[in-house]
């Protein structure tokens, strides 16, 4: 499968009476977004709002941080099963605007959304302090239940993706990425020495609001599967999870993918990256020995040499990360594991919740539990209303200062399992 | 919590969902629990059902202590 994925760099964001991209900069009118939100009966209304790099701005609670793109050419349209039909997307040619991102925020749950800060201590731990952010608070109607809403802000988000993205079309790209995997034959006869690498991607799939979708399938309800790892830059893999914030993948790092660009910057090279499959990370043990069994066995019938395999969350989903190291591991190809670490405030207990002897090659996006001191900032958009009840905080983060002392789990991105940050160890 | 009462000489049934982190970290009388968020029940089902459910889960623990087991064992159905 081929995918030409054009960037258009996006180098600010300003209302305005027009909606328009024109030399780099995206001009949004409010007006022209908002239908695309209140078409959902369950949404009462919606404000936008703007936050750049370096502004003393902080964006809480956070629910998905999402990158705007629109098919140019080729099979289906973005978000498949969302804003598009279910066509089998990720080839003929993407656009997406880079250096922005919509981000959906306000209270869902609470407890379970993450920080943004576009400045300070925080802004050095997530990725999303470096886009121009344009930000989304949903208000819901009266009596609606929390599962209903987290679903309606999900979908409004990637519908206003969609459509920002639509000011792209016809626009020329700045530069232009070519992504493209081989058959299964192909692949063996045109680099026979290169070693098969593929690329193992854990769904967070928990239930209560811990979900991610495939082509609008709750990935609960999949057995694993084999994806070319051009689908997902056309979202077919999105997010429906937000907490612990800091080790969750919003699906704009679905759509930019980490170890996707680094294995597809080797394939010819120094490897063959022959596919992605995605696993998921359910609530039952039978489910975490199905879905492991399924894994390893498309590993062993893909004639892998290896895998990376990465996580997303944390303590029971350490135990199908185990169990598909071990059991790939047991087919005879080799495994990289990514993940992050629990480790206690001091850093000093145990990582992980399980382990085995076949996890030789971890990689880590460092320690969640790593406590941080969070600057006051001039404005919120969405509300501090629950910033001592977040996942990683206590009932002593807001201090009288207007400071907040948190555990990197608060901030969206922080610790990374796809590599998406920063943070890491030697 | 298991390793330490076991220690303290007092007989001890783990009931938890992923079995294989008690096993990694040596419980030695291990019963299955239904699902993460639920150990203990299962919401699916109605009231009836689940009180049943739930007091096999139950005796099956209290059965489990009651037996002698050399190393680890996981008391499957």
């Amino acid at each position: 499968m081929r995918l030409e994925l054009g960037k258009i760099n996006i180098t600010d964001i300003r209302f305005a009476k027009e909606s328009k991209i024109e030399q780099g900069v995206l001009y949004i009118d409010p007006d022209y977004l908002k239908p695309v939100v209140l078409e959902d009966e369950k949404i009462r209304d919606v404000v936008f709002d703007i936050a750049k790099p370096g502004e003393s701005v902080r964006i809480t609670p956070v629910k998905d941080v999402i990158e705007p793109r629109v098919k140019v050419e080729g099979r289906g349209g973005v978000f498949p099963g969302w804003t598009s039909k279910v066509d089998t997307v990720g080839s003929g040619r993407t656009l997406a605007l880079k250096g922005m991102a919509v981000v959906t925020a306000g209270k869902i749950v609470g407890f379970q959304e993450g920080i943004i800060d576009m400045t300070g201590t925080g802004a050095k731990y997530t990725p999303f302090s470096k886009t121009l952010n344009l930000c989304m608070v949903c208000e819901p109607v009266e009596g609606l239940k929390q599962h209903d809403y987290e679903a309606a802000v999900r979908k409004a988000g990637f519908r206003v993706a969609a459509k920002i993205g639509e000011l792209a079309r016809g626009l020329e790209a700045d530069e232009i990425c070519v992504y493209e995997t081989c058959g299964i034959r192909e692949g063996i006869e045109k680099y026979p020495d290169l070693p098969r690498v593929a690329y193992v991607s854990m769904l967070q799939t928990q239930g209560l609001l811990h979900d991610t979708y495939v082509y609008g399938v709750d990935a609960k309800q999949i057995i694993p599967t084999i994806l070319s790892p051009t689908e997902i830059m056309d979202g077919a893999v999105v997010s429906g999870n937000c907490v612990s914030a800091c080790d969750k993948n919003p699906t704009y790092i679905h759509q930019n993918n980490p170890v996707v660009e680094d294995l597809f910057a080797q394939h010819g090279k120094t490897l063959n990256f022959v596919c992605q499959i995605i696993t998921n990370e359910n609530v039952y043990l039978a489910d975490k020995e199905r879905s492991s069994n399924m894994t390893a066995k498309l590993c062993r019938m893909l004639d892998l040499d290896g895998v990376v395999v990465t996580q997303e969350g944390f303590g029971n989903p350490d135990t199908d990360l185990i169990m598909n190291c071990k059991k790939i591991e047991a087919e005879g190809v080799k495994t990289v594991i990514v993940t992050d670490e629990y480790a206690g405030r001091d850093g000093k207990s145990q990582s992980l919740a399980d382990a085995d002897a076949a996890a030789d090659a971890v990689v880590t996006g460092g320690n969640a539990n790593e406590v941080v001191v969070l600057p006051k900032l001039d404005k919120v958009i969405g509300t501090l209303d629950y910033v001592n009840r977040i996942a990683g905080a206590s009932e002593d983060t807001l201090r009288p200062d207007g400071t907040l002392e948190v555990e990197l789990q608060v901030i969206t991105g922080a610790t990374n399992e796809m590599g998406f940050g920063t943070l890491s160890a030697r | 919590m298991v390793k330490e009462l076991e220690r303290a000489g007092l007989p001890v049934v783990h009931v938890c969902t992923v079995t294989p982190i008690s096993l990694t970290v040596v419980a030695n009388t291990i019963v299955p629990a239904i699902a993460i968020p639920h150990p203990l029940g299962n919401p699916a089902l109605d009231k009836t059902e689940e009180k049943a459910l739930r007091r096999k889960l139950v005796m099956k623990a209290l059965s489990a202590l009651q037996t002698e087991v050399d190393g680890q064992k996981v008391f499957e159905d």
